[in-house]
């Protein structure tokens, strides 16, 4: 009885294992457009709009509080930090939100294009799950801290952000426009309204 | 006309818009200020009648749009001291009293207006953001102008 039972389960294992297997391969390669379209998007906001080093470091620098303490009264230095907390908060809040939909890009889609090591496909998706916690502990801890309080850690987000972004375009490098298409290219996104 | 064409006209007018006008105005703040007022804002589309007779409309176009975006980054690089500063100059070269400057920029918002198509949200919450932050430090020191200055002699006490 208990060996059918092993048996059993084992063929319920196998049956879930292939079941998964054969949902994978169903998903619609020719309809994708849509979600290369999205994660390049994702990959754009990120490199150009939230990772910047200026950026980054103008958020969380220290010398413009200090400017403030020295400079100004109580009040101001209270509106300040307000304000730089609730820019912080934005700042990861919108880190994580690209960071899961690259994510989500991967999961679903990139396989079919992608030319990635199943070494590097492990260190993205390690990656990943360690980069969307870092963004939740980073936001709890801005939100009770403050915007000055764990510079360390947004540092390791901003850095793993970056690597992940890094691995991200080689998936979708095939999307990028061969020479002659270059000018278009040349400006931040969005470019002038010509 | 071909894009490696276009992108020398483009090219060619914005070092022309740089050395002959902006070169001019050395601060981002009043760059970004002067470079959003040649922007129709029915159409997003900039006009500068000088540039445009040089060059072509639209390389005109692009090349403004490129230097306000550059302004733009510029200024939301700029640390809150230099913020402050800039600000002061640009109330100073107005034809407004600082208490004024300060009234209207604070209840309109100009700046809101003055950034460029594109960039993005979080750079634009933020620039926002230290030029309210600039505006208080510019009211505390317009009502009480000791307040950030070395003190050579002791404050003035209100109390006798």
């Amino acid at each position: 009885m208990i060996a059918l039972t092993i048996y059993l389960l084992i063929g319920a294992g196998l049956f879930l294992f292939l079941l998964v297997m054969a949902r994978r391969k169903n998903t619609p390669v020719e309809g994708c457009g849509e979600e290369f379209v999205q994660a390049r998007r994702a990959l754009r906001t990120l490199q150009l709009g939230l990772l910047p080093a200026n950026l980054v470091e103008r958020i969380f620098d220290r010398g413009d509080f200090e400017y403030v303490t020295a400079e100004s009264s109580r009040e101001i230095c209270k509106l300040f930090l307000a304000e730089r907390k609730r820019i912080s908060l934005i700042w990861v809040g919108r880190v994580r939100g690209e960071i899961r939909n690259l994510m989500h890009f991967h999961l679903g889609y990139s396989r079919f294009q992608s030319k990635l090591s199943l070494r590097t496909e492990l260190r993205l998706a390690l990656d990943f799950v360690l980069l969307l916690f870092a963004c939740r502990t980073l936001r709890l801890w801005l939100y009770l801290r403050g915007p000055y309080s764990a510079p360390a850690m947004v540092g390791i987000a901003a850095g793993a952000a970056a690597r992940v972004c890094r691995i991200s375009e080689q998936s979708l490098e095939f999307l990028n426009p061969v020479a002659g298409d270059s000018f278009q290219n040349d400006s931040t996104p969005g470019g002038a309204a010509i | 006309m071909s894009n490696p064409a276009k992108r020398k006209d483009v090219m060619a007018a914005t070092q022309d818009l740089r050395r002959r006008t902006l070169a001019h105005i050395p601060q981002p703040l009043e760059r970004l200020i002067f470079l959003s007022s040649t922007r129709d804002y029915n159409t997003g589309l900039y006009r500068h009648e000088g540039l445009a007779l040089r060059f072509s409309e639209e390389a005109s176009c692009e090349a403004l749009a490129d230097c306000h975006r550059d302004a733009f980054n510029e200024l939301v690089a700029a640390s809150l001291r230099d913020l402050v500063h800039q600000l002061k100059r640009y109330a100073d070269n107005s034809k407004a009293s600082l208490s004024e400057f300060i009234g209207a920029w604070r209840e309109l918002e100009p700046y809101r207006v003055a950034i460029p198509a594109g960039a993005d949200s979080l750079s634009s919450e933020l620039l926002f953001s230290n030029l309210k932050i600039a505006l208080a430090i510019l009211e505390t020191r317009l009502m009480a102008p000791w307040v950030g200055k070395p003190s050579a002699s002791p404050r003035p006490s209100l109390v006798r």
